[in-house]
């Protein structure tokens, strides 16, 4: 047996998560002591974004393969709480062709979180057992067309669903503390699985995915992990979006929230942790700004403000800059730290995957 | 494992155009055999087919006596046949350490197992100095050691070594020369080394195969394969009667 000693991996990053969840724990402290009812929703909602975008990341980070199709999951979680919180009588109503079992259940919001997310990440298994043999573009072109079946189903099977009608008397628990734990459970459970063994073996699939296979890595069972998992965390994120609201609606689930999380990913740095989390954190400090501005802000006798639609084309500007100046994103995929670590043990050092794929095989 | 990685009559095409055609040939356990051939001689795609990334058109891979033919890669590392690659191919956003876990959790350890094991294999081949250091920023000499170091985990029963001595040194080449030897000698391990370097190959094998354009010409010991009309024709073309060291090196 060798002396040389070698560092522990939790011990050299456990400092990123408690960095994190810090930073959160002290916004949702000052928005306690200190902010309006408005911006408390504002913070509520970011830390929703926050584990809706860490989710995404758990995947996305970790392989390499962009999903549009993670929004998806969000809307299975938030129906999911609906059908199971929602009062009986309501349901017989809005939506009737529930089965008797899901018709007269009215669970309590943390058992209807843990169910519903689990739902999601039974559903993400379930897609991902075909999706996750395809690589590269087509992944992520087939993770857009699984939104938009999510999206085709959950807006026509009226009975069920309620169709593209909202969906509403759905119990309002979710605040700021309730959607601080949500954004914290998603940062402890995406740190975990990022020092854990399939972690590991999925960011050297998304570096190299021919010398993985090599090194005995079965890649497509390590995307199937981490797809399923982040599966259930954006459907525990559509579970605190609805319960949030209290009415959902398949829209609310669709192009707008995946854009806007892919640009938080985008701009924050896509292959770490950190960036995800800072992502989520600027880009809606940038909103909540924009939001502010088209409503117009008084200057003097006058009112400043801008055109409604600003937001989007910030965005839209902000995530084209980053690409072409900082293409890792802000973190470049590095991880707040309080240890000086030159291995990344934790997560990667640059952005984005290598597009390689186990079916990419050397030839002569 | 007693029983040696084998190639019988493998033959590859891509879209018609045929790399290899009928190729027979094993890899005894514990010994160090050799496989030489001109550029496009079809030598990376036999590596190949022998480590499950390349299915044969024809033919069959035999393991332990078993045929493994189809086997994906992964699944044939886990029976113990373990490769290195031209390129490299770190994980270069991960420490040295962590390349060569990847390994270990790949072949089922735990992170902290994996890690210690990682630690001994670094020690062993005498670059425990780059633990930590991202693969990325290597030299290129090193990211050839840490390659076969991370090949080298688990204690493979064969190890297909793709053109370690590239870019080395007299020096670095002799240093590989001695590693090699030690794999065969403390891991009982099956070395194929297919290399351009042809001194080194006659220098540390027992048994040489040769091919060209994609298929098996010859084979034979380094003394056999010095004098060998057939692969002084493969290297030189019709030039006629030159020393096949001399010529070569």
């Amino acid at each position: 047996m060798s002396t040389t000693k070698h560092p522990s991996v939790l011990a050299q990053t456990v400092s990123t998560p408690v960095i994190l969840i810090g930073g959160l724990a002290l916004i949702a402290v000052l928005t306690w002591a200190f902010g309006s009812n408005i911006f408390g929703r504002t913070v509520t909602e970011m830390f929703i974004r926050v584990a809706l975008v860490v989710g995404m990341f758990t995947f996305i980070g970790n392989s390499g393969v962009i999903s549009f199709g993670h929004a998806g999951f969000m809307c299975i979680g938030a129906y999911g709480s609906a059908w199971l919180t929602i009062p009986p009588m309501m349901k017989k109503v809005l939506l009737p062709g529930l089965s008797p079992m899901l018709a007269n259940a009215e669970l309590t919001f943390f058992l209807s979180l843990i169910i519903a997310s689990l739902f999601a990440g039974v559903i993400a298994f379930a897609v991902g057992l075909i999706l996750m043999r395809l690589s590269g573009i087509a992944s992520s072109i087939a993770t857009f067309a699984m939104l938009a079946v999510i999206n085709t189903i959950y807006s026509n099977w009226g009975p069920v669903t309620g169709g593209t009608s909202s969906v509403v008397g759905i119990p309002i628990t979710t605040g700021v503390w309730i959607s601080f734990g949500g954004a914290a459970a998603a940062v402890v459970i995406a740190y975990l699985y990022g020092i854990s063994r399939s972690g590991l073996a999925l960011r050297a699939g998304r570096d190299e995915a021919v010398a993985a296979a090599a090194s005995g890595v079965d890649i497509y069972r390590e995307r199937l992990i981490a797809f399923t998992i982040s599966g259930a965390l954006c459907g525990m994120a559509g579970v605190l979006y609805a319960h949030f609201l209290g009415v959902v609606n398949p829209d609310a689930f669709y192009l707008g929230v995946t854009f806007i999380s892919l640009s938080m990913l985008v701009v924050g740095g896509m292959s770490s942790l950190s960036g995800a989390v800072i992502g989520v954190v600027l880009i809606s400090a940038i909103i909540e700004l924009l939001r502010k501005m088209e409503k117009g802000i008084t200057v003097g006798e006058g009112t400043l403000s801008l055109p409604n639609g600003i937001q989007e084309i910030a965005i839209g500007v902000v995530m084209i800059v980053i690409l072409m100046f900082r293409p890792g994103g802000l973190t470049g995929g590095a991880e707040l730290s309080l240890t000086r670590t030159s291995a990344n043990d934790g997560y990667s050092k640059k952005d984005q995957g290598s597009g390689n794929h186990p079916d990419n095989k050397p030839r002569r | 494992m007693t029983q040696p990685l084998q190639a019988k009559q493998v033959s590859v095409s891509f879209d018609g155009l045929r790399a290899l055609s009928d190729v027979t040939l094993d890899i005894p356990p514990a010994r160090v055999s050799g496989l030489i051939g001109p550029n496009g001689a079809g030598k990376t795609t036999l590596v190949n087919v022998l480590t499950g990334f390349q299915s044969p058109t024809t033919g069959s891979v035999v393991c332990d006596g078993r045929d493994v033919s189809g086997l994906s890669a992964h699944k044939l590392r886990r029976l113990g046949v373990a490769r290195t690659f031209q390129g490299g191919r770190l994980f270069k956003d991960l420490s040295v350490l962590d390349n060569l876990e990847v390994t270990g959790v790949g072949l089922g350890l735990t992170r902290r197992e994996a890690a210690s094991r990682a630690v001994d294999m670094l020690d062993w081949v005498g670059i425990s100095h780059l633990m930590t250091d991202i693969a990325g920023s290597l030299p290129y000499t090193d990211e050839r050691r840490v390659g076969i170091a991370r090949a080298l985990m688990m204690a493979p029963s064969f190890v297909l070594l793709d053109e370690p001595a590239a870019g080395m040194s007299a020096h670095e080449a002799d240093d590989l020369a001695d590693l090699i030897a030690r794999i065969v000698k403390d891991m009982k391990c099956g070395v194929l080394l297919i290399e351009h370097n042809i001194s080194l190959v006659l220098k540390i094998c027992e048994h040489i195969h040769v091919l060209d354009s994609g298929e098996l010409i010859d084979e034979g010991d380094p003394a056999h394969i010095k004098t060998s009309e057939k692969v002084l024709h493969a290297y030189m073309g019709t030039q006629g009667d030159v020393d096949m060291q001399g010529a070569i090196l």
